[in-house]
C-alpha cells in the first residue's frame, strides 16, 4: 500500500527521472546494443523506477538503487529474449556501414552483454562502473558506500565471473 | 578469452556513442510512460510492458501441467524388502493399465476457478514406448467440461498434450538427462512405489479389498516426490499373491486451498501394446500456443540460480519455500499483478502470444524447483532459507547441499556461490537461526 498520494509520488517520479534519464539510456544502451531490447530494457526500468518510487525520495542511497533497478531490468530484458529465440540479433548492424566486418567483433560484444546479464548485481554493477561508465574506484566506492578496496575486489571478481559465463556460452553454442 | 581481452571488449562498449535515435526511443519512452500514469488510477507491469492485463485461465493450467511433467524421477535405493520386492516384480511387466480418478477441492488463487474439479481416465504404459494418458471430467463451479490426452514418449523425446474441448495442442521436448531418467522410470506406479521405498513408511498389514487378500504401505513423508507436494497420504495395496498393486490411494493436501483424491485400480498386467497406440493424433484444425514447441529446462546449479534471480527481479523476493504451490503461486502472480481478469476479451493470436511469453517466462522457476526436487530425490541435504534470507543477507545460506564427504555448496543471499565443508556450514546456518 502506497503511503503517499498519487500527485506526490508523480512529482518525485518526475524528479528521479530527470536525474536519471540521461544515465538509464547511456547504460541501458550499452547493455543492451540492441534498439528492440533497449526499448524493453527501458520500459522495465521505468515500471521499476514507478514501483519503488518511495524508496527512492530523499535516500542518500539512491544512486544505488537505480544502478540495481537499471542491471535488474537489463537482466529481465535479456532473459525474455534468450528465452524467446535464443538467437543472438544482428538487428543493430543491419542498417549500418561495413556490417560484414563487424559481425564477428559484434558476436563477441553481444556475448559479453549477455554474460553480463546473468552477473549478479554487484558484479554487475562494479562492471557498469567501471568499463561502462568508467568511473574511477574512489567514485565508484564513494557511490556504493564501501571501501576502494571492496569496490576493486568487486570488479576483479566480475571480470573472473564473466571469463567463465563466456567460456559456459561458448560451449553452448557449439 | 583472457581477462585483457575481455577488459578490452568493455571499455569499447563504454565508450561508444549513444546513437541520436537511441535517445529519441528513450524520451518517447519517458514521455508516454508519463502520461500513462498520470491518465490512470493503477498502472501494473503486466498492463504497461505486456501491452495488456489479462491472463487466460488455461495457461495457467497449463504451467501446471508443464511444471509437474518436468518433476524429474528419481534414482535411489529402498532397503525395504517386500515393497521392493513389489518394485523388482513390476520391473518385469512390459505393459500394463490401469484406472484413475481424481479429485481436486478448492483453488489456487483467489480468482481461479474453484469448488471441486472430478477427473477420470486410463493410463496406458508400456516399457517400450512410453506412457499414453486419457482424463476426462468436470472442471470446478463452471461446469466446464475437460477432456485431455497425454503422450510422454521417451523416444521421440517430447510430450504431447492434447485438449480436444480447446482443439488445442501442446508439444514439450526433453532434453537427454529427464529423458534418461524418464526412460528408466516414466511416471507410473513403478515410481510411485519407489518413491515411497525411499521415504519412511509403514507396513499397514493385510485385509480383503474386492476379493483379493491385499498388504498395506503407507507413506506421509513429506520428502515423497521431492517434498513438492505439501502434506500427504500414499497407500499402496498389493495382492499377496501376484506381488503387485491394487490399488493406490494418495490424497494430498497442496495448501489450505487446495487438497487432492485420487485412486489407481483396475490394473490390467502383461498386456500386448502396438506402437500405433502411442502416436498422438492432433486434426488439422488444433491450434497450439506454443507454435515453436516448447523446451524444459534443465536442472542445475546456473538455472537454479536464474530461478532465484527472476523471483527477485519480479516480486522482490525470493519464494519462500520451493514447492509446487508456492511456486506456482508465484508464478501467476507474477503474470496477474492486478486483479482484474478477463479471460474473453483477447484475440486467439493475442493469446497464443501470451501464452507463449508465459511459459518461457516461467522456465527459470521450474528449472528451480526441478533442481530442488532433484537434489531432495539424490538425498543431498537440501535446506532452502528463502522464508528469512533476502537478498541483502550476503553472508546468509539461501540454500545447500551436499556436493561429497563433508563438503557442501552453499547459495548465498545475494547468489554468490561457495563450495564450504561441514563446520563452516553449521556457523553460517547458526547465524540463519539467531
Amino acid at each position: 500500500m502506497r503511503k503517499m498520494d498519487k500527485s506526490r509520488l508523480l512529482e518525485i517520479f518526475d524528479r528521479v527521472k530527470s536525474q536519471y534519464s540521461g544515465f538509464l539510456t547511456a547504460v541501458l544502451w550499452k547493455l543492451t546494443g540492441e534498439r528492440e531490447l533497449f526499448e524493453e530494457a527501458l520500459q522495465i526500468g521505468l515500471m521499476k523506477i514507478w514501483q519503488n518510487v518511495e524508496k527512492l525520495h530523499n535516500n542518500e542511497k539512491a544512486a544505488a538503487y537505480i544502478y540495481r533497478i537499471a542491471l535488474s531490468a537489463n537482466s529481465q530484458a535479456w532473459r525474455q529474449r534468450i528465452g524467446r529465440n535464443g538467437q543472438i540479433s544482428l538487428e543493430r548492424f543491419q542498417n549500418e556501414p561495413a556490417a560484414e566486418h563487424k559481425i564477428q567483433d559484434s558476436d563477441t560484444t553481444e556475448k559479453i552483454r549477455r554474460a553480463i546479464a546473468k552477473l549478479p548485481a554487484k558484479q554487475g554493477r562494479a562492471i557498469v562502473m567501471r568499463y561502462l561508465e568508467q568511473r574511477d574506484y574512489s567514485d565508484i566506492a564513494r557511490t556504493l558506500f564501501c571501501s576502494e578496496e571492496t569496490a576493486r575486489s568487486n570488479v576483479s571478481k566480475a571480470i573472473a565471473a564473466l571469463k567463465k559465463k563466456l567460456g559456459s556460452l561458448s560451449e553452448q553454442e557449439h | 578469452m583472457e581477462n585483457n581481452r575481455i577488459e578490452m571488449l568493455l571499455k569499447k562498449i563504454g565508450s561508444e556513442q549513444i546513437p541520436s535515435d537511441i535517445e529519441k526511443i528513450a524520451e518517447r519512452e519517458f514521455s508516454k510512460f508519463s502520461d500513462k500514469l498520470k491518465d490512470q488510477k493503477h498502472i501494473s507491469f503486466k498492463e504497461y510492458f505486456m501491452k495488456t492485463k489479462l491472463i487466460k485461465i488455461s495457461v495457467a493450467a497449463a504451467i501446471i501441467l508443464i511444471v509437474l511433467a518436468g518433476i524429474p524421477f528419481f534414482k535411489g535405493s529402498g532397503p525395504s524388502i517386500t515393497l521392493a520386492g513389489v518394485y523388482e516384480k513390476m520391473q518385469l511387466v512390459d505393459a500394463f493399465m490401469y484406472k484413475m480418478k481424481m479429485v481436486m477441492t478448492g483453488n489456487m488463487q483467489p480468482s481461479m476457478p474453484s469448488g471441486t474439479t472430478n477427473m477420470e481416465g486410463t493410463i496406458l504404459i508400456s516399457n517400450e514406448y512410453g506412457m499414453k494418458m486419457e482424463m476426462e471430467g468436470i472442471k470446478g463451479d463452471s461446469n466446464q467440461k475437460m477432456h485431455q490426452q497425454m503422450y510422454i514418449l521417451p523416444q521421440g523425446k517430447k510430450m504431447y498434450s492434447i485438449m480436444p474441448e480447446q482443439k488445442q495442442y501442446m508439444i514439450m521436448e526433453f532434453d537427454e538427462t529427464l529423458v534418461e531418467r524418464m526412460k528408466k522410470q516414466s511416471n507410473d506406479p513403478r515410481d510411485m512405489i519407489k518413491q515411497v521405498l525411499n521415504c519412511k513408511y509403514t507396513d499397514l498389514g493385510r485385509k480383503v479389498l474386492n476379493e483379493v487378500e491385499v498388504e498395506g504401505f503407507q507413506t506421509t513423508d513429506p520428502a515423497f516426490m521431492g517434498g513438492a507436494m505439501g502434506d500427504l497420504k500414499v497407500v499402496i495395496w498389493v495382492d499377496v499373491k501376484s506381488w503387485l498393486p491394487v490399488c493406490v490411494e494418495m490424497s494430498i493436501k497442496m495448501s489450505e486451498q487446495m487438497q487432492m483424491e485420487g485412486v489407481l485400480e483396475d490394473f490390467i498386467w502383461n498386456l500386448q501394446v502396438d506402437a500405433s497406440e502411442f502416436e498422438p493424433v492432433i486434426p488439422q484444425d488444433y491450434t497450439t500456443p506454443l507454435p515453436g514447441g516448447y523446451k524444459m529446462p534443465s536442472f542445475n546449479e546456473e538455472t537454479a540460480i536464474e530461478g532465484l534471480r527472476f523471483s527477485l527481479d519480479n516480486t522482490s523476493k525470493y519464494p519462500e519455500k520451493l514447492d509446487i504451490m508456492t511456486m506456482m503461486k508465484d508464478a501467476v502472480d507474477i503474470f496477474r499483478q492486478t486483479e482484474d481478469i478477463d479471460v474473453n476479451n483477447l484475440s486467439q493470436e493475442a493469446q497464443e502470444a501470451l501464452s507463449q511469453k508465459m511459459i518461457e517466462t516461467m522456465r527459470p522457476m521450474q528449472s528451480l524447483m526441478g533442481f530442488y526436487m532433484m537434489l531432495v530425490g539424490e538425498k543431498k541435504e537440501p535446506a532452502y532459507y528463502g522464508d528469512v534470507v533476502g537478498p541483502n543477507d550476503i553472508d546468509k545460506v539461501l540454500l545447500r547441499w551436499k556436493t561429497g564427504d563433508n563438503e557442501y555448496r552453499v547459495i548465498y543471499g545475494d547468489l554468490s556461490v561457495e563450495t564450504v565443508d561441514g563446520s563452516v556450514l553449521a556457523e553460517l546456518e547458526r547465524q540463519i537461526q539467531q
